[in-house]
């Protein structure tokens, strides 16, 4: 008995030791950037530009971040995306995954036509989009205002592409038990699409947050007042004499801005893979 | 023990790309509710994408700058789309960094997603968590972290690798090299967004088909290959168009990384809309150019769309 | 799930409300005119500027002058929206260079009648107004103007037992050859000495200040000249120089040369005068010298900065930007002004004792006569700088100077064609 179990089970253990050891490869070429970021972060100036380099820091310092609070009004810069970047995110979905639910399960004339329609308006770079669309929030005066930054990505195409291939994914065996049962097609959508939805729905939730939270150009053009912009935009104030950036200082505020992201993803991932397994697929 | 397995195109059909209209009834095909559901997305994207877009392109035929005084200029701007070199350049770089980048992003978030859902995995919130982080960071500051490490003179990563012998040298600034990194670091960017999509997929597969596939006898290779790849095709069709459309609109690692540069070589056609736009204050060439790569893109995604529909029919 | 959403959309949406509560002031009222002005002074320049702004204010009751603060990259980001939407800026600075592409397009007033009845605009040094003029008319009053300098390290210097700083080009070359050190043989040196940048060079004056030396231009009376013979010797006498003596790294940009020279990598480079504040910090004892003299002139590229009235400043707004010009024009604050910014006296009756207190605006307004605008009046920059970085970068890599210069001279024709 051991004989036979002997191979099989330190093949396993192979297998997973291999693939352990794989893994902790691609983390580390994924994490060195964000390493390099964060150590020198807490370098002293001298040291940022210091040669031979260093992964870490000769001398740990907090002068990066205490310039950091000293010179941008923290506070409200954070405020403020989370208001623009959080505001995006739930309107997206909600309005995404509406109009996603409609191209995926109602039969309607002119659908796929649409639905090429807004998969082609993703096909323009948004370069070409930024003035016309700041001229008409200009028109609706919504420069400097939260409504400005929101309003224009309250739907997005991308969102309800995604959306629609993942509901088209859902078996229609769980709504059309529901419709049998009478349920209006809201009632479908709001309890059986949606609850199986719940990983696609954090995914897109979560693309669209750190999208928005990283925008620099969008938060800079549609924000002329500093006391709306975004810890992303606000980063750029940091620019130092003659257009340098002080490395350390932008680290250590990049940082900053990445911490909530990072914490965010750390704290979903675990529900997102298990609500995933729960998907009803019976 | 096989008529236990069942036929997974009857129970689970994942739909074509683009079509999947399939047989079940559909029991309200009103325009009227169908339109309740779009409304609020069709409000938003009417106002700020479909308008916009036909301001855009109304723009491509006057040579505006965005404000002032503007004149109807015909096609001269799409004749010279077609005419400046500097422009066909930027096509032939967009189409090279295209083709370094989707296939690469997409192969390595796959592998990785398979990796992160193989049971044997160890520690799989940690390295889930470690892939993903590099998609959180701003790519502008990704861009600069990478500058940093890859600095010729004072880089960590030129350092340590001169360390054992290799020496890599100023690849930002080598007309050959300048592309490959900026597609790199582009993939390292985005990989772990196509990996959460992945596994997102990944999980929709029915557990049901792979025990079933083990008790039939079915090696891990032939499960990957007979179930999990095919039930994935949906998944896959999605990430390789949405990886196609950001190749094609490649920009902001480039702008910061190299500027276009050296020598033009790393100009890709975003790089080009946006100089002859902001720049060059030429909003209505930039215009026309952004519909000519919109062209070429919806082009692109057509040819795509017709493959995987035809493999999803021949599947079946 | 949906009950939390809901819950969470209302409280966004009356956080939204709460924070756009404080809606901007009616200023279309009576009372006194107002004009916003952008800048890009983020550091102590930026201070003085805000005070200047604050005096000017307080010194009369028609004009209320309000500065937005972002950094010159946001500028140039954003002012086509704000322009495109009228909601931009009545005053804004930008970088010299990037002015005339604005002012060929109309986005700037036109000053020349404010140049030919104000005092003070005409005192104002002819090589800096030359950099705001556009065919015979100023679109802009300049808040800047220096030449580009050499900062070198002292302590580097003196442990090469260099005394002098070198005032030729073979001197030049000769002391950044002794201050080149390779220690271990293999071709890299640890320590150059000189950083020669061969493209984006700082405000892209580095290679136009090494032509004007060698007695060439770029372009000459609105004509491409570029590929004349003595850019071509200019052109060859440095990549010969980077290329025997290793001088300098190629494939460099300004903005790696200023870390080179910061990280004490290198023992000279040609900079703006935020090197010294950049050098202070990292612990650098630096001197400041003029571009050494070439076979044919002693000659410096300008960095430049300039304002300019935006097209939609209605005429009591342009009064008021004209009144806001005139008094930073004035003796008393173009001084208060150098002495703030580091940067030499916009106007040439100001001398040098007037800003001896700042020994950095002392020794760069010593060389300010040296200083010449960069290619003032073309609306193609842009283009023509990209010309000369490609056949500098080409060069430096071993490129013939002769055929680059010729490719960069019919794209530099091409661009002043448009």
């Amino acid at each position: 008995m051991t004989t036979i179990q002997l191979p099989r089970s330190r093949r396993v253990h192979a297998a997973s030791v291999v693939l352990g050891f794989a893994m902790l490869l691609a983390a580390a070429a994924a994490l060195l950037p964000i390493a390099i970021i964060a150590f020198t972060a807490f370098k002293p100036i001298a040291e940022v530009n210091a040669y031979p380099p260093t992964l870490l820091p000769g001398q740990w310092t907090l002068e990066n971040f205490t310039r950091i609070f000293e010179e941008l009004p923290f506070a409200r810069l954070i405020l403020n995306s989370v208001v623009f970047a959080g505001g995006v995110t739930l309107f997206a979905l909600v309005f995404d995954s509406l109009a996603a639910y409609a191209l995926a399960r109602i039969d309607f004339r002119g659908s796929r036509v649409l639905l090429i329609a807004i998969i082609a308006s993703l096909m323009i770079p948004f370069q070409a989009l930024l003035i016309p669309v700041y001229q008409l929030v200009a028109d609706l005066g919504w420069v400097n205002t939260f409504a400005g930054l929101i309003a224009p990505r309250a739907a997005d195409a991308f969102g309800i592409f995604f959306l629609r291939q993942f509901f088209l994914s859902l078996p229609r065996d769980l709504d059309n038990a529901a419709r049998i049962d009478g349920a209006s097609e809201f009632r479908i959508f709001r309890s059986v699409i949606l609850p199986n939805a719940v990983p696609a729905l954090l995914t897109l939730g979560i693309f669209t947050f750190v999208n928005n939270w990283n925008d620099l150009l969008w938060p800079l053009v549609f924000t002329t007042d500093a006391e709306m912009g975004t810890i992303t935009s606000g980063l750029t104030l940091l620019t130092g004499p003659g257009g340098i950036i002080p490395q350390g200082v932008m680290m250590a505020g990049s940082l900053i801005a990445v911490l909530p992201l990072a914490v965010m993803f750390l704290m979903i991932q675990r529900r997102f893979i298990e609500s995933v397994a729960t998907t009803g697929m019976k | 023990m096989s008529t236990t397995l069942p036929k997974p195109a009857a129970r689970y059909r994942p739909p074509a790309p683009l079509g999947g209209r399939d047989a079940v009834p559909r029991r309200s095909r009103g325009n009227p509710l169908a339109l309740l559901f779009l409304a609020p997305a069709l409000v938003v994207l009417g106002a700020f994408v479909a308008w916009p877009m036909l301001s855009a392109f109304r723009l491509s035929f006057t040579d505006s700058s965005g404000f002032g005084r503007e004149s109807w200029v015909g096609l001269d701007n799409y004749a010279r789309v077609f005419t400046d070199p500097t422009v066909l350049r930027a096509l032939g770089n967009t189409a090279l960094y295209a083709v370094l980048f989707t296939p690469t992003a997409v192969i390595v978030a796959l592998v990785l997603a398979l990796a992160l859902n193989h049971p044997r995995l160890p520690l799989r919130g940690v390295f889930r968590t470690a892939l993903f982080l590099p998609f959180v960071v701003s790519l502008a500051v990704a861009a600069f972290a990478w500058s940093y490490l890859l600095d010729p003179q004072i880089g960590l990563l030129n350092y340590w690798l001169r360390g054992i012998g290799i020496q890599l040298g100023n690849v930002l600034q080598d007309p050959t090299l300048a592309m490959p990194t900026v597609a790199l670091v582009a993939v390292w960017k985005t990989f772990g967004f196509y990996m959460v999509i992945f596994l997102a997929g990944l999980q929709e597969i029915p557990a049901s088909l792979r025990e079933a596939a083990v008790v039939d006898g079915a090696n891990a290779w032939q499960r990957l290959v007979h179930i999990t790849l095919p039930m994935l095709s949906n998944t896959f069709a999605f990430v390789l168009i949405v990886a196609l459309i950001a190749a094609l609109q490649a920009f902001d690692q480039i702008y910061v990384m190299t500027g276009g540069g050296p020598f033009g070589s790393t100009q890709t056609i975003v790089m080009e809309i946006y100089e002859s736009g902001f720049k060059e204050l030429e909003l209505g060439f930039a215009s026309a150019v952004s519909y000519v790569l919109l062209a070429i893109t919806l082009v692109l995604s057509l040819v795509q769309f017709i493959f995987f529909g035809r493999r999803e029919r021949d599947a079946q | 799930m949906r009950k939390t959403a809901t819950a969470a959309l209302a409280v966004m949406a009356a956080g939204a409300l709460a924070l756009t509560g404080c809606s901007p002031a009616q200023t279309e009222s009576e009372g006194p005119t107002t004009v916003t002005f952008w800048h890009g002074y983020t550091e102590a320049d930026g201070d003085v500027l805000e005070q200047i702004v604050d005096d000017f204010n307080a010194s009369q009751d028609e004009v209320v002058v309000e500065t937005e603060v972002k950094t010159w990259d946001v500028i140039d980001d954003t002012l086509l929206p704000a322009l495109s939407a009228e909601e931009g800026p009545e005053i804004v600075a930008m970088p010299a260079e990037r002015m005339p592409v604005y002012a060929d397009k109309g986005a700037f007033v036109d000053l020349s009648e404010f140049y030919a009845d104000d005092e003070n605009a005409a005192a104002v040094l002819p090589a800096a107004a030359d950099m705001v003029t556009a065919d015979g008319a100023q679109f802009g009053v300049p808040t800047g103007f220096v030449p580009l300098s050499v900062f070198y390290n002292r302590a580097l210097f003196e442990a090469a037992g260099i005394t002098t700083f070198p005032t030729t080009w073979d001197e030049w070359v000769d002391v950044a050859t002794k201050l080149t050190v390779d220690e271990n043989g293999d071709g890299t040196p640890e320590q150059y000495g000189l950083a020669l940048p061969d493209h984006a060079t700082v405000a892209n004056g580095l290679w136009p200040s090494l032509f004007y030396g060698g007695g060439g231009d770029i372009v000459a009376d609105g004509e491409a000249v570029i590929d004349s013979p003595e850019n071509v010797d200019t052109l060859e006498y440095w990549s010969n120089a980077v290329a025997t003596n290793k001088i300098s790294p190629t494939g460099l940009d300004g903005i790696g040369a200023d870390e080179l020279f910061s990280s004490g990598k290198a023992a000279m480079h040609v900079g703006g005068p935020w090197m010294a504040s950049i050098s202070d910090a990292n612990d650098i004892d630096y001197g400041i010298a003029a571009i050494p003299a070439g076979p044919e002139e002693q000659a410096a590229s300008a960095i430049g900065v300039g304002m300019g009235v935006t097209a939609q400043a209605d005429d009591a707004q342009i009064d008021g930007a004209e009144a806001f010009f005139s008094y930073f024009l004035s003796q008393d604050v173009a001084t208060e002004w150098s002495l703030g910014s580091g940067w030499p006296p916009l106007r040439g009756d100001i001398p040098a004792s007037a800003v001896e207190s700042n020994p950095v605006v002392a020794s760069l307004t010593e060389i300010a006569g040296t200083a010449r605008p960069l290619l003032p009046g073309v609306t193609g920059s842009v283009d023509v700088l990209s010309a000369v970085d490609t056949a500098t970068q080409k060069a430096l890599a071993g490129g013939d100077p002769a055929a680059l210069l010729s490719d960069a001279q019919a794209e530099i024709e091409a661009a002043l064609a448009d």
